[in-house]
């Protein structure tokens, strides 16, 4: 698995080799794109003058500007407007994490170490876990600059990539009206209604997927009557729908670069986190219906089966 | 003045508010085309069948749930018709909890709520959520789409997050570094020292997006012609050990500090 991006953390003169790597598991609702019998499709770029196919050698990025003209911007342009952010996040500051307000954050990552020895990782991680406090930096990848909070988790440094100021609207400028005097027997009515529903935890089946349960149901039912079903080699080629999410095994990268014990889950702690167990799961689950349903069924989608293949 | 993208109706119980709702984020992404290197002309985006590279219409084309490597489900456009949830404008704050009880990794994607008529109504929940000092969990669905959000007050203002689902957020557990990498009593004392040295409030203003501010400047200069001379990469610093580096690090703070 290749990491998005690798360098090093620096605080002070202490720098730590990592990987960063998503941690966020694409919806359970991404799919590919297929042609109606079922061939997996692919997004080609062609010229507009030439009408030719391209390859990604014969692009460039280009800025329109107002007036019109296109001005084009080198992959080394790109690389030498701030080539020492592209390789260190510098952590400047160290702040409480609660007083990053929520509406900063914007996308979380792991940061695995990379380097030879993981004990300035260790030592960065246990230092900020006992004072509470995070580390505020900030990087380029990929032609973008991100302002990150690096936070220990847990024995693990995450970066969570947090908005700039300037990215953040005010009620003002939104054009909210000014706060007034609330009336004290609102603001009661309403506290009375808030302290019925508080709660001391989360329930995690609120904040459960809907849109991926009805989407897995109607492919099961669909897939029980062997309805749609498509079985062709070269299927998992085929494009998402937004620009194909890779499923990584995050687990294992971890494994390997940080303790033998670690174990990745997520928040429901039911959904399996790599490809693999996920695979034997859904294969566990599709031989249970077989047994259940018919024999005729069962020899029927055997059969048309070997003949879409 | 911002135009609100979508009106609803919070359901705290017994209770309702109208509400208007807005971007909280303002995009200032410097956006590029992809364009043609021979004759910069602007590409075109086709989509072809992998096997063959012919072109595939629109209407030729079809989304499909993968359940295996070589195995899927083709969905029609009426199964997908059937999936789209019901239209609604509540809002369902389903319970209330302690800030602290979400972690940041759930929060996607910030809105400002402002009030649909009833503006006492609206600085009144604001006011209870502050004084209860809890976030509201809320569903709803919103332009065909089912969302999970946490309601708050920020400022006296009422905000939404949407947040992700359950299955996309991920925690460790089990990390127990080895005897030889686990850091020293003096290291994790030079460490905290540090740490504290830099210690600070969280100051949004004080960070700016340099990249996005030299892109500027390069965009602009080449569009007037002007030769634009490459930054070079400063020289990495040789690698010490774990403790000269904290040693070094705190002499250096203390320094800045004096002067």
């Amino acid at each position: 698995m290749r990491p998005l991006w690798s360098g090093t953390i620096t605080f002070g003169l202490v720098s730590i080799p990592v990987e960063l790597l998503t941690a966020v598991r694409p919806r359970q609702t991404a799919m590919k794109l297929v042609d109606k019998a079922g061939h997996a499709l692919g997004r080609e770029y062609h010229c507009s003058k030439e009408d030719k196919k391209l390859t990604q050698d014969e692009l460039v990025r280009g800025y329109e500007t107002d007036s019109g003209k296109m001005v084009v911007i080198t992959d080394e342009e790109f690389e030498s407007v701030a080539p020492e952010m592209s390789g260190d996040i510098e952590l400047r500051n160290f702040v409480p994490l609660e007083k990053i307000p929520p509406i900063y954050f914007n996308r979380p990552y792991f940061l695995a170490p990379s380097g030879k020895s993981t004990k300035a990782y260790h030592l960065l991680t246990a230092t900020m876990e006992k004072a509470g406090r995070v580390g505020i930096g900030s990087f380029v990848m990929r032609g973008h600059e991100y302002l990150v909070a690096i936070i220990a988790d847990n024995g693990v440094l995450r970066a969570d990539t947090l908005r700039y100021a300037d990215e953040i609207r005010t009620p003002q400028a939104i054009g909210l009206p000014r706060p007034g005097k609330a009336t004290a027997s609102k603001v009661g009515q309403f506290a009375k209604a808030i302290d019925d529903l508080t709660r001391t935890d989360l329930d995690l089946t609120e904040l459960e997927d809907q849109e991926a349960k009805a989407l897995e149901k109607l492919a099961e039912t669909k897939q029980k009557e062997d309805e749609d079903v498509i079985h062709r080699r070269g299927l998992e080629q085929a494009e998402g729908e937004e620009g194909g999410a890779k499923v990584i095994d995050l687990m294992a990268v971890l494994r390997k670069s940080l303790s033998k014990s670690a174990v990745v889950k997520t928040a429901d702690d039911s959904s399996p986190i790599s490809l693999d167990e996920r695979r034997a799961e859904r294969a566990a689950k599709t031989a249970s219906h077989n047994t259940s349903s018919s024999k005729r069924k069962a020899r029927r989608s055997g059969t048309k089966r070997k003949a879409a293949r | 003045m911002a135009r609100a993208m979508w009106k609803g109706q919070l359901q705290i119980g017994k209770q309702k508010l109208g509400i208007k709702l807005y971007s909280a984020v303002e995009d200032r992404t410097i956006r590029f085309r992809l364009l043609h290197a021979k004759d910069l002309a602007p590409v075109e985006q086709h989509i072809i069948r992998k096997d063959t590279g012919d072109e595939v219409s629109k209407d030729d084309m079809r989304k499909a749930l993968a359940l295996s490597a070589q195995t899927a489900v083709l969905l029609q456009p009426e199964d997908l018709e059937k999936l789209v949830p019901a239209e609604s404008r509540d809002i369902e704050i389903m319970r209330f909890v302690a800030p602290a009880v979400l972690g940041d990794q759930w929060f996607e994607r910030p809105y400002y709520l402002g009030p649909d008529g009833d503006n006492g109504a609206y600085f009144a929940l604001a006011e209870a959520l502050k004084r209860k000092d809890v976030i509201g969990i809320a569903r709803w669905v919103m332009r065909k789409k089912r969302y999970v959000g946490a309601l708050s007050a920020v400022d006296g203002f009422l905000t939404m997050s949407t947040l992700r689902r359950a299955d996309q957020v991920l925690s460790f557990s089990g990390i127990q570094p080895a005897q030889s990498v686990t850091p020293q009593a003096s290291e994790l004392k030079l460490a905290h020292q540090l740490v504290s040295s830099i210690e600070a409030d969280f100051d949004p203003s004080l960070w700016q997006n340099e990249y996005r501010q030299r892109l500027c400047k390069l965009i602009e200069a080449k569009a007037r012609g002007e030769k634009i001379k490459p930054i070079q990469p400063r020289k990495k610093r040789a690698p010490a050990s774990l403790e000269e580096s904290l040693r070094a690090s705190l002499a250096a703070v203390k320094e800045k500090k004096v002067a």
